[in-house]
């Protein structure tokens, strides 16, 4: 640029504030991956390989998505809607850890592709906003599918073969019967933590190490601790994470006195039920990970705290019925009262909370 | 004025209070800034002195084309009825060159300037000094108007008719020394540099309104200021309270609230509630004016960019920015954005011609290697930081949906007219979305 010309420029006028924080979407998005990772390789540790090709086909099947979209709008002239693939691969990596580990990969695939196609990128094109959690909703029409597929015996066996939900839950009884439920999970699938030898429980598999059910449950403790992380630190609607296992932990307890067992002592019903219906994937990872989605859940605060109590009492009544991977469907369910809720219980803001001294 | 201690409670007084603001800013600007003594600028071979540097009328032009002006002398007057009226006045002595307009750096609309040729740098009282002790309250009143003052700390109002609101209403004057801003650092300059004439400005304005309570409300530390300090403890009637040193705007209704504890009604003016708020930089004004006779020709700002840092200078009212980068050795070519005060608030200028007003409380550059805030725009993602930080209570993310859809009704429910236009929401917005135009849009569909 010649002298002159830049002493003619104007300034570039911006309104103000003239600064920004410096955490932009990519970087948020960025940061969600790598706090998921840690859980990854934590499921990874307890399941095995299975779990993490179940990641990588989830992570594989968004990117090729999305690199072929990507090429599609550039073809076309069109600014690609992801200027970077941090949001799709936090959604494969979301895929990837809400799936359960005995499903066949091919369901996989499936869920990846649906959850990045049709609900990150079609539901984006035409809707304000998202309104539907992509992957819950990928997930529970897959889910609705097989069911149909199923039930009209088209494909006998079809529930089994997707093992989005596991249809033998419905032989448990989990309201007297759950003691026993837990008795099955324990010698079905529980062990010993393999190179410290230690002997667990079914109570502590759920917290500790779990080789069972989503991957992202494998290690309960590490998604608490590492969902806190991302709670504090990427200021997840953590209202929705506090009500969501609060209100569980409640119902779990509810559950706990009711339903006694006379050869287990109240303490420990109540830490079974605990470990079961909050830890369980379903609900600590979905709770955490899935069910802050942010464009899909309410805006005011204390519809934050409805939502997820809302979640949470559906996600319960599923589980009492032995459809345990139901908290994906409670979450959908959800996500369609996000615009009653977003019209709700607005707080008063500064100046209206008191009265006017004005005659 | 009544010397009766009145303690306000202790806890609230010297408590740190929590302020609202989710998230802290860099602090790294001020923090350059807070040592470097102020540097008087000397005046530029032509001043522009906007005809109306305050919310309300423009003043009427005094003087025409030819006629020469003294430090001080009034240039620009009111009508008798104006109450909201302001008067502006002469920075140097010269020779008035022409009458013009000038995008306004707030407004951004055309408005008059006088352009005055300086023939010298020549400083000296234009009024009479007043004792308060041989003079009435309103006569001090009126010299505050004579003289121009308005509120500094951005908000601009004409400083007699807050106070003249306030005469004998109000049981406490708390003194904004907070600087909340991150570029900015001259209020606790003038803290240091010239406490004894503010700490006599502050009870003054406390006399004329009959206030028994004085609260100094700054985000130093205790020992960062010494002599200051010190000389606070002298005084009986003034309490200090200590802020964190997050913005949060600095609004005043806030303000009242944390130390005080009452929120002020939307529609009710602080004073009904028994409380007033003034900067320091309007202390020390009503000192200069009252004690020496000075009216506003002059303020002390904070320029800052990258390469100099932050510098904290006194300039005469109509410098052009162009002048004072100049003077810091940073070249107004130099840069790709300039903004004049607040960072968080103040507006961009696009020309450097443009003057400093009675407005502005800081300059600062950005050249072309720092980022624009809001050149990668994506879509809202419901995140809702927004939320979280408004120190209003507001739903931002609302407001924009209930605006994009024109929904008036919607944009009356969220009480979209309580927004203070603090910028704490585009602030720290992951999808980088500038709230200031859609909340402004939303306000006059209101
Ligand atoms: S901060 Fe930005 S992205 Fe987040 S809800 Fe508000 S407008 Fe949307
Ligand atoms: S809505 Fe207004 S008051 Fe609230 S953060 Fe945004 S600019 Fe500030």
């Amino acid at each position: 640029m010649l002298e002159e010309e830049k002493k003619a420029r104007p300034y570039k006028v911006v309104n103000p504030p003239h600064v920004h924080i410096g955490l932009d979407k990519n970087e948020l998005m960025l940061k969600t991956f790598l706090l998921m990772s840690i859980i990854a390789y934590a499921s990874v540790m307890v399941m095995g390989l299975q779990a993490l090709f179940h990641i990588l086909v989830a992570l594989g099947t968004v990117l090729v998505v999305y690199n072929s979209v990507t090429a599609y709008q550039r073809w076309k002239g069109v600014k690609p809607t992801y200027d970077s693939p941090g949001s799709p691969l936090v959604a494969g990596m979301i895929v990837g850890l809400a799936m359960p580990l005995e499903s066949p990969y091919l369901v996989t695939v499936v869920v990846a592709f649906m959850t990045m196609f049709v609900f990150k990128y079609i539901q984006g094109k035409y809707l304000d906003h998202k309104y539907l959690n992509p992957v819950a909703t990928s997930k529970s029409i897959v889910l609705l599918a097989l069911y149909g597929v199923a039930t009209l015996n088209v494909f006998e066996g079809a529930l089994q073969g997707g093992m989005l939900f596991h249809p033998h839950h419905y032989q448990h009884n989990m309201m007297g019967g759950f003691a026993d439920m837990m008795g099955f999970f324990e010698s079905a699938f529980v062990d010993t933590i393999p190179f410290f030898g230690i002997e667990i429980s079914a109570t502590q598999a759920h917290f500790f190490w779990q080789p069972h059910g989503w991957i992202g449950s494998g290690m309960g403790i590490v998604v608490l601790v590492v969902g806190s992380i991302a709670v504090y630190w990427l200021r997840y609607k953590w209202r929705i994470v506090v009500s969501t296992l609060g209100t569980m932990t409640i119902l779990a307890i509810v559950a706990a006195l009711v339903w006694q067992n006379g050869d287990i002592s109240t303490a420990d019903m109540i830490t079974m039920r605990i470990a079961f219906h909050v830890f369980s994937g379903s609900i600590l990872f979905m709770a955490f990970f899935m069910a802050t989605e942010p464009q899909s859940t309410p805006m005011p605060e204390f519809s934050q705290f409805l939502f997820g109590v809302g979640l949470a009492v559906l996600t319960f009544v599923f589980q009492l019925n032995g459809f345990l991977g139901g908290s994906i469907i409670a979450l959908v369910i959800m996500n369609m009262t996000t615009p009653l809720l977003d019209r709700i219980v607005i707080k008063k803001p500064y100046g209206h909370r008191v009265k006017s001294v004005v005659d | 004025m009544a010397r009766k201690k009145k303690k306000i409670d202790e806890e609230r007084t010297h408590r740190k209070f929590k302020e609202k603001g989710g998230f802290e800013l860099d602090l790294r600007m001020k923090r350059e800034a807070i040592t470097d003594p102020f540097t008087e600028v000397p005046p530029a071979e032509e001043m522009t002195v906007f005809l109306r540097q305050h919310v309300g009328p423009e003043a009427k032009p005094l003087i025409q084309e030819g006629d020469f002006v003294e430090y001080g002398e009034k240039i620009g007057g009111i009508e008798e009825d104006e109450e909201w009226g302001v008067p502006v006045h002469s920075p140097v002595n010269g020779i008035v060159k022409e009458i013009k307009m000038m995008e306004h750096p707030v407004s951004g609309d055309e408005e008059r300037i006088v352009v005055i040729e300086t023939e010298d740098e020549e400083t000296k009282p234009y009024y009479d000094p007043l004792d308060p002790k041989d003079v009435t309250k309103d006569e001090l009143l009126e010299r505050i108007k004579e003289a121009g003052i308005v509120g500094l700390g951005g908000a601009i109002c004409p400083t007699n008719v807050k106070l003249s609101y306030a005469k004998d209403k109000v049981s406490h004057l708390i003194i904004n020394a907070k600087e909340s801003d991150p570029n900015i650092a001259c209020d606790v300059r003038l803290i240091s540099e010239r406490a004894e004439e503010m700490i006599d400005g502050i009870k003054l304005m406390a006399y004329i309104i009959g206030a028994d309570n004085i609260v100094f409300a700054t985000r130093t530390q205790e020992g960062e200021l010494p002599e200051f300090e010190n000389l606070l403890k002298r005084e009986k009637n003034i309490d200090i309270v200590r802020v964190r040193p997050n913005y949060s705007i600095g609004y005043g209704r806030l303000l009242i609230t944390e130390i005080l504890g009452k929120e002020i009604p939307q529609d009710t003016h602080s004073y009904d509630m028994g409380a007033l708020v003034h900067n320091v930089g309007t202390a020390y004004a009503v000192y200069k004016a009252i004690r020496e006779g000075e009216p506003l020709v002059s303020r002390g700002i904070t320029y800052y960019s990258k390469d100099i840092g932050g510098r904290n200078l006194w300039v005469r009212i109509g410098t052009p920015v162009k002048h004072i980068m100049d003077f810091v050795d940073a070249p107004a070519i130099d840069f790709e954005r300039v903004a004049l005060g607040s960072i968080m608030m103040g507006p961009a200028i696009s020309d450097p011609s443009i003057p400093i007003t009675k407005a502005d409380s800081g300059v600062t550059g950005f050249t072309e290697k720092e980022p624009h805030p809001y050149e990668d725009k994506t879509w809202c993602i419901r995140c809702g930081y927004c939320n979280e930080v408004c120190p209003m209570d507001l739903y931002p993310q609302l407001i924009m949906k209930a605006e994009k859809k024109g929904d008036k009704k919607r944009l009356r429910q969220l009480n979209t007219d309580v927004c203070i236009d603090c910028g704490l929401c585009s602030f720290v917005c992951p999808a980088r979305i500038n709230y200031r135009p859609i909340l402004s849009r939303a306000k006059s569909e209101m």
